[in-house]
């Protein structure tokens, strides 16, 4: 137990001293481009100015705020911070496992899904701000596991704030609140329109309004106060930048093709919507099919968020890879089965990844290839959550010792 | 009679000064000037794809001023920019410094923007080298998808103006035939100085970008709906089959 957070924290540590010498002797940088957005805003901030002078930052003043250690002490601050958080996500993502009755060493085997694996591990060292989100996340759910609404909901309003699509876990969490049905006669059960209102009124309980109350507080309280300090833009940059985005560069996503060709057409707007249909209809599903098993309803609402989305880069990955290994201990899948699954996630990014390279640095026009390579990764990414939808064993986690 | 000689003799000496200066003047305008007619520009673009190097390379006359300053003047179409953070950070290894004449936004397509002035400053520190090269990295925009069934789209960079200058030189009219412009002193952009521009002009360099496929609408359109719908479908039956009941 104590060695694995041991390690994962050395090698962490490792990888960022690492990654200062590459940048100060190499051509190619280690450090991602992100982090210096966030180093340059952050120090606009000791200058008393607004993040947003730096152009792309595109996220909320608080991250810029938190990283001014950057400039006042050491301009490693930043990583350190995303590291802890990091280590912090394995952390709390035991807790869960533990509390969702898995045993210590099972839970330890899970964590190191996540402790040791290379994408999380290069992706906090290179500097990306996914792993407080992360931290974040796992907290609302460790919260919500043990009842304590308060803390869930003020975790929960604060993870909102930082990036829009924990919004979607709204509905499973009033779901998972609501008065559950007593039963009612089968009387009642005839007559629509009061089945309709009984289930209304079922969202109308003390604990639901308490989590919602406190939740949309913290919200709006954040986004007032930096919109009383930064104005529009901070509304702009922040949030409606990420909604309206339309990004005709190529990406992961199926739709970046048509979206390209018909960015400037009249269809756009009808496509745009045609697009978003689909990720509307299977989260409403699945908020309703799974929201008694909240970190799965979770997992899997943001793996479909991610995979149907009009723009989807290997950044967004984290926000569900940080939930699996709550999800993996009731899979009935074999090792084997789960590594082919793990193998086919990757060739698929792969087959995408090559006539991307061969567009972007070689100058061949491999549009085609990139769209069918782009709609294969959504066929791949559907069957992988068909399977571990099917083979998903609820509350047999005694059983369930996954040595993945 | 005494006055009259010491006038006479002022006066002569005045002349003398005078000329003397003119003569200096005109002797580091000379200079300028020879410079002005031997020293010539060209360009040519490195690498490939979206991402390329644009190498400017002058040539320099071997008799000019000491002092001379050079400065090189980009005009780009609207379809390739550079990253002023890409160049700042650049700018610590190298000493040319670029100063751009508008803000850039880096996501934008190319039908959607202008073009863009670059003022690139090369260092010269008092020697003249032969041969100058600077090196700047210029990234590609996406262009509107073509509807002719072409696959790439042409980018014609302009030979660069070249403008010299040397602080000994102000009288500018000893440098006939050549233009006078206006143009930053340097990269900070505190003031602005007079600088004399060479004719002397090579040709153009242009390289090709990808564009996607217009024509191809339609069946991008329906294939992308229909996959779309039925993973949709099926992920849609899966959840209904096995979602998790009350217990």
């Amino acid at each position: 137990n104590r060695v694995l957070f041991t390690a994962s924290v050395a090698i962490r540590l490792a990888l960022v001293a690492y990654g200062d010498y590459q940048d100060r002797t190499m051509a190619v940088k280690y450090t991602d481009i992100d982090y210096h957005v966030f180093t340059d805003a952050a120090r606009f901030i000791t200058k008393g100015e607004s993040p947003y002078n730096r152009s792309t930052y595109r996220y909320t003043p608080l991250i810029a705020w938190l990283l001014t250690p950057n400039i006042y002490l050491n301009p490693m601050f930043g990583k350190l911070l995303f590291i802890i958080c990091d280590v912090l996500s394995g952390l709390l993502m035991y807790r869960i496992l533990c509390l969702r009755g898995l045993g210590s060493q099972a839970a330890c085997r899970m964590c190191s899904l996540w402790l040791l694996n290379p994408l999380p591990i290069g992706v906090s060292s290179r500097g990306n701000a996914e792993s407080i989100l992360a931290a974040l996340v796992l907290g609302t759910l460790l919260c919500m596991e043990g009842r304590r609404l308060v803390w869930a909901a003020m975790l929960y309003g604060l993870s909102v704030h930082m990036k829009i699509y924990p919004i979607t876990y709204a509905l499973p969490i009033c779901l998972t609140l609501r008065t559950p049905d007593t039963g009612a006669g089968e009387e009642k059960e005839r007559q629509t329109w009061r089945r309709l209102l009984g289930f209304i009124r079922s969202f109308l309980n003390q604990e639901l309004l308490l989590f919602a109350g406190v939740a949309a507080g913290v919200f709006c309280g954040l986004t007032s106060f930096f919109y009383h300090m930064y104005g529009w833009e901070f509304l702009h940059e922040t949030y409606l930048y990420h909604l309206t985005r339309r990004d005709i560069r190529h990406n992961f996503s199926p739709y970046f093709y048509m979206l390209y060709l018909t960015a400037d057409s009249s269809w756009s707007l009808g496509l745009g919507l045609a697009a978003f249909l689909p990720q509307l209809i299977l989260l409403l599903l699945v908020s309703w099919a799974f929201h008694l098993d909240l970190a799965l309803c979770c997992f899997l609402h943001t793996a479909i968020f991610v995979s149907f989305n009009k723009v989807c880069t290997s950044q967004y990955f984290l926000w569900y890879l940080c939930l699996l290994p709550l999800v993996i201990p009731r899979l009935s899948l074999s090792p084997k089965q789960g590594m082919g699954l793990l193998a086919l996630w990757f060739a698929g990014q792969g087959v995408w990844l090559g006539p991307a390279y061969f567009l972007e640095f070689e100058g061949y026009n491999t549009f085609l290839l990139i769209w069918l390579a782009g709609l294969l990764f959504l066929v791949i990414n559907c069957f992988i959550l068909i399977q571990i939808i099917a083979h998903y064993k609820p509350e047999q986690t005694a059983q369930r010792l996954k040595s993945d | 009679m005494y006055f009259l000689l010491f006038f006479t003799l002022a006066c002569l000496s005045t002349c003398y000064c005078r000329t003397e200066n003119d003569e200096k003047a005109e002797s580091m305008c000379g200079l300028l000037r020879q410079s002005l007619t031997s020293t010539s520009v060209s360009v040519e673009i490195d690498k490939k794809g979206f991402h390329r190097d644009v190498v400017t390379t002058v040539e320099f006359s071997p008799d000019g001023p000491s002092d001379l300053q050079a400065l090189v003047v980009h005009k780009w179409p609207r379809g390739i920019y550079v990253d002023p953070y890409q160049l700042a950070s650049l700018s610590e290894h190298t000493d040319w410094q670029v100063l751009l004449d508008s803000a850039i936004d880096l996501e934008v397509p190319a039908h959607k923007t202008v073009g863009l002035v670059a003022f690139v400053f090369p260092a010269l520190h008092g020697r003249i080298p032969r041969l100058l090269k600077v090196t700047v990295p210029v990234h590609g925009r996406y262009h509107e998808p073509s509807f002719d069934g072409k696959k790439f789209t042409s980018i014609d960079l302009d030979p660069p103006e070249l403008l010299l200058r040397t602080g000994k030189c102000t009288q500018l009219s000893y440098l006939d035939p050549h233009t006078i412009v206006d143009a930053p002193c340097t990269a900070d952009n505190s003031s602005i100085c007079q600088w004399a521009r060479i004719q002397h002009k090579q040709g153009q360099a242009s390289f090709q970008l990808p564009v996607g496929d217009g024509l191809l609408v339609i069946p991008v359109c329906s294939a992308t709906l229909l996959v779309t719908l039925v993973c949709c479908v099926a992920l849609a039956k899966t959840v209904w089959k096995h979602q998790l009941f009350t217990h």
